[in-house]
């Protein structure tokens, strides 16, 4: 036996000063918001470049332009051949990369930080003067593509796919996958991309983001100097209502015969990430499904043992995205694990959060926040959202104290508010043969199985 | 830039528990971290996954932590946690606010020195649940989900402690005991063979008293046991050996793997250097050839797995399009392989220059360094390696590439794994 009390776990220790660190904001001759942060643990400079254009602003038959084109950046310049950049970035230590979302195009540098001018001049000159030659979009096209069959054939990605589909009416956007399909992808050509860039890759309503260990006057002069000549604004904003596809709760099982397990999703659409309530909400949905010690997590995963593991999220975007409850289950404990997630989310909108289950959770939260703020990039990744979201200067400094002002109450009000089992799609991606029956007496409502859609 | 100078202290304490401080004070999180000298190699014929489902069983309580209790107060004061198997190690590391250090110390070790009290049957016919369905999530279920399990049994004989993957079998987990549990834990989760390492935001004085109060008092184990299979093998596979599989996967795909020596080898940083040659990044001679040039690749992976017991793996794959020819592919993949032997400098320093910022990347996370300096510590007695982890990749010279691509990336020492989706005309 243990020669010192182990009865009860240790208190915490005094608690050290900690804040967001401050951040330089300027605005160069050309509109862009510049954001910098001094932050200097280790050598190193991580860097965003935020255009306000994405997937959203886009009809569903050019699904994809943006993600495709985004991909086809590092195709060349004025001045280098896609390989002649990639040699130069490289040889420089610099990982490059753009990523499209829905609401923008985010181009990232990650070098030393005395790589930063040369960094920086090879960003500028891939954003501002990008050349796209025929083979690079061919070829970004057909890895996209690609991309798209590998995802077809992915249980989980295709449950994910296919349920936004049934999420949203097929109007908005964010019915569709975010990479666009193979219909919308074959029919784009190069003459669309650098359409697409030479309107939309513009500073407008975008911002530039560079945190790491740098003098943040150097980064101003540096900014200047690589980008200042750069004008313009995008021209199309998101004009699109968030509408359901229905209101009435509907089974989809995606057969997929021999199916080890069951790729289950349910969900409806979400809000946005404007809401007044987005910290109680936040807060529900941990307690629901947001941490290893949420209810579905407890009961799915440790007391069932149905599940490697479940989640769930509500994807904050400019408008409502979905929320969603995801997990992998054993074929034959299917149903009873839609029958479980079901009777949790009626559980929390019903009953409310009980006990210690708010003040947990958001401990965790303002815990947790601290700990996600060791990198450059975690860093810059924050600050960007600033930019994306249109959120106030002071939205790191406070986040702490907001999340621990939210009630029990609060917590309570925005479960009831914006979950709604009634309301909610299953999707199955299973062994229709096996899962059918047993979901269909569960009677939660209309139920289709569609054969696998191989996209070829 | 200048060489790394990351902090590092380390001590032993009586019962052989090796310990490693590296202190950072520039943010306010305490990473602890442990590795246990035991892996998937350490398991016999017929306990295939036992390894990993024991490491699911850590975290179902301890003599003075109930079920989930782990899980509930590290997050509860916003810390994160997780713990991974693999060949040679089980690691177990949380994250938290540096303030709550000692909580972590307390629940970690518990379950190093009072696991057993908490065991039952129930909770192991739970986890067993888990597990087998993290095995249908991640291999099963998965297209092209058992080609670790292939290759291994490509690259090594039956009986070498890496020809069974870690997720193991259903058959073997199903064959699971609690006595399993007993005994594996007395035998492997002793203090002398584990290795705790505590970064970020601490002080090690301090530290090192808390240490001692939490484990000093565990009892240690006796010496650990041999492995059960013969690690012993020949350097090289003596031939091409291939498995071709025809099943439904999306898109053609062409795994190609060496017989390299072990990470505790000289060699291995040649090899290290070769592979990010070949794979790392879009200027890589990969990722030219057959991506960009060539187009006949929608991507590429190369890799070197860092493997202690006999013979390492030297990895690279070629994911093809959907009217690929695998014939093809796979020969431009060995193109690119044998035209190592004319390797340039200029491609060294470029791999070089982004090994760097992946490797100062890496550091910027306390719980990446402490990962770091417990391996080091555990494989090799030297947690200061990390601090000259990067002379040691740019000591190796092309005429080193060169010759280990010549004499260990041949037709005699390969495994050719391959993928063809089902009903392709």
């Amino acid at each position: 036996m243990s020669v010192i009390d182990r009865s009860l776990p240790p208190s915490s220790g005094p608690i050290g000063h900690f804040d967001f660190p401050s951040v330089e904001r300027r605005r160069l001759s050309n509109g862009l918001d510049l954001r910098i942060a001094l932050v200097p643990r280790l050598p190193v400079v991580s860097v965003r470049l935020f255009i306000r254009t994405g997937e959203a602003v886009l009809p569903a038959d050019s699904a994809g332009l943006a993600a495709l084109t985004a991909e086809a950046l590092d195709g060349g310049t004025k001045k280098r051949t896609g390989r002649e950049l990639a040699d130069a970035l490289e040889s420089i230590g610099a990982r490059f990369g753009a990523s499209v979302g829905w609401e923008g195009t985010s181009v990232s540098l990650y070098c030393l930080a005395d790589r930063l001018d040369e960094g920086l001049t090879l960003l500028a000159e891939a954003v501002t003067q990008p050349r796209f030659p025929s083979n690079e979009v061919e070829r970004a096209q057909e890895q996209h593509m690609a991309g798209i069959r590998q995802r077809s054939m992915d249980p989980g990605s295709l449950a994910s796919d296919v349920a936004n589909s049934r999420y949203f009416a097929d109007a908005v956007p964010y019915s569709r996958p975010l990479d666009g399909t193979l219909e919308s992808l074959s029919s784009l050509t190069r003459t669309d991309l650098v359409g697409y860039a030479d309107i939309n890759y513009r500073p407008g309503n975008g911002g530039l983001i560079v945190v790491g260990d740098i003098e943040p006057s150097e980064v101003v002069d540096l900014a200047e100097k690589r980008l200042g000549a750069w004008v313009g604004s995008p021209s199309s904003g998101e004009h699109f209502s968030v509408e359901p596809d229905t209101r009435e709760r509907r089974v989809l099982v995606v057969d997929r015969p021999g199916s080890v397990q069951s790729e289950i999703r349910v969900g409806h659409v979400g809000a946005g990430r404007s809401i007044p309530d987005y910290f109680p909400l936040s807060i529900a949905n941990m307690v629901l499904g947001g941490t290893f010690s949420s209810r579905l997590n407890l009961n799915l995963r440790e007391r069932n043992g149905f599940t490697y593991g479940v989640r769930s999220r509500f994807a904050f975007r400019s408008q409502a995205g979905p929320f969603e409850v995801s997990t992998a289950v054993g074929t034959e404990v299917t149903a009873a694990a839609v029958e479980e997630i079901i009777r949790e989310l009626h559980g929390l909108v019903e009953q409310g959060p009980i006990g210690e289950e708010v003040t947990a959770c958001r401990d965790f939260a303002a815990g947790v926040f601290g700990l996600q703020l060791e990198t450059a990039g975690q860093i810059a990744t924050r600050i960007a959202q600033l930019v994306v979201y249109g959120l106030p200067d002071s939205y790191f400094h406070e986040y702490r104290d907001a999340v621990r002002a939210v009630t029990t109450e609060a917590v309570t009000e925005a479960a009831r508010q914006h979950l709604r089992p009634n309301e909610a799609q299953v999707v199955i991606v299973g062994d229709a043969k096996e899962v059918s029956g047993p979901l269909q007496d569960l009677g939660l409502g209309d139920l289709e199985v569609r054969s696998m859609k191989l996209q070829s | 830039m200048s060489a790394l100078t990351i902090a590092i202290e380390r001590y032993q304490l009586e019962n052989g528990l090796k310990v490693v401080f590296s202190p950072d004070k520039t943010v306010p999180v305490a990473a602890v971290n442990l590795w246990y000298g035991v892996g998937s190699r350490n398991e016999p014929a017929g306990k295939t996954g036992f390894a990993h489902l024991f490491e699911h069983m850590m975290f179902q309580g301890s003599a003075h932590v109930p079920k989930n209790k782990h899980f509930e107060l590290i997050e509860g004061v916003g810390g994160t946690l997780n713990a991974s198997t693999w060949f040679d190690r089980t690691n177990y590391f949380d994250t938290v606010p540096s303030h709550d250090l000692e909580l972590a110390l307390w629940l970690e070790s518990d379950r190093m020195g009072w696991m057993l009290p908490a065991m039952d049957q129930e909770k192991l016919d739970n986890q067993r649940d888990v597990v087998k369905n993290e095995k249908r999530q991640r291999y099963d279920n998965q297209p092209y989900g058992d080609w670790g399990e292939r290759l291994q049994a490509l690259i090594y004989p039956e009986g070498h402690p890496y020809y069974h993957t870690v997720i193991g079998s259903m058959e073997d987990l199903d064959a699971a005991t609690l006595e399993d549990v007993a005994s594996f834990f007395s035998t492997y989760y002793v203090p002398n063979n584990a290795v705790l390492t505590v970064a970020g935001d601490v002080d090690p004085d301090q530290a090192l008293d808390l240490v001692q109060r939490y484990f000093g008092e565990i009892e240690p184990g006796d010496a650990i046991p041999p492995l059960p299979g013969d690690p012993d093998v020949e350097p090289r596979i003596g031939t091409t050996v291939r498995d071709q599989v025809i099943s439904e996967v999306p898109l053609p795909r062409v795994i190609m793997a060496f017989r390299i020596p072990p990470y505790s080898s000289p060699d291995f940083a040649v090899a290290e250097v070769s592979r990010a040659l070949l794979g790392m990044g879009r200027a890589s001679r990969l990722y030219d050839g057959l991506v960009r040039e060539r187009r006949i690749a929608k991507s590429v992976v190369s890799y070197v797995y860092p493997l202690l017991s006999g013979a390492s793996m030297f990895l690279v794959w070629g994911t093809g399009y959907p009217e690929t020819d695998i014939e093809e592919l796979e020969n431009a993949i060995s193109e690119e392989i044998g035209g190592l032997v004319d390797a340039a400098q200029r491609e060294v320093d470029r791999a070089i220059a982004l090994t760097e910022t992946d490797l100062v990347h890496t550091l910027e996370r306390v719980a990446q360094r402490a990962d770091l300096l417990s391996m080091f510590e555990l494989y090799f007695d030297d947690p200061a390696r990390l601090n000259t982890e990067l002379d040691r990749l740019r000591d190796v010279t092309v005429e080193q590439i060169r010759s280990f691509s010549a004499d260990m990336l041949g037709t005699d020492n390969r495994a050719v794994l391959t993928y063809e989706p089902k009903g392709r005309p």
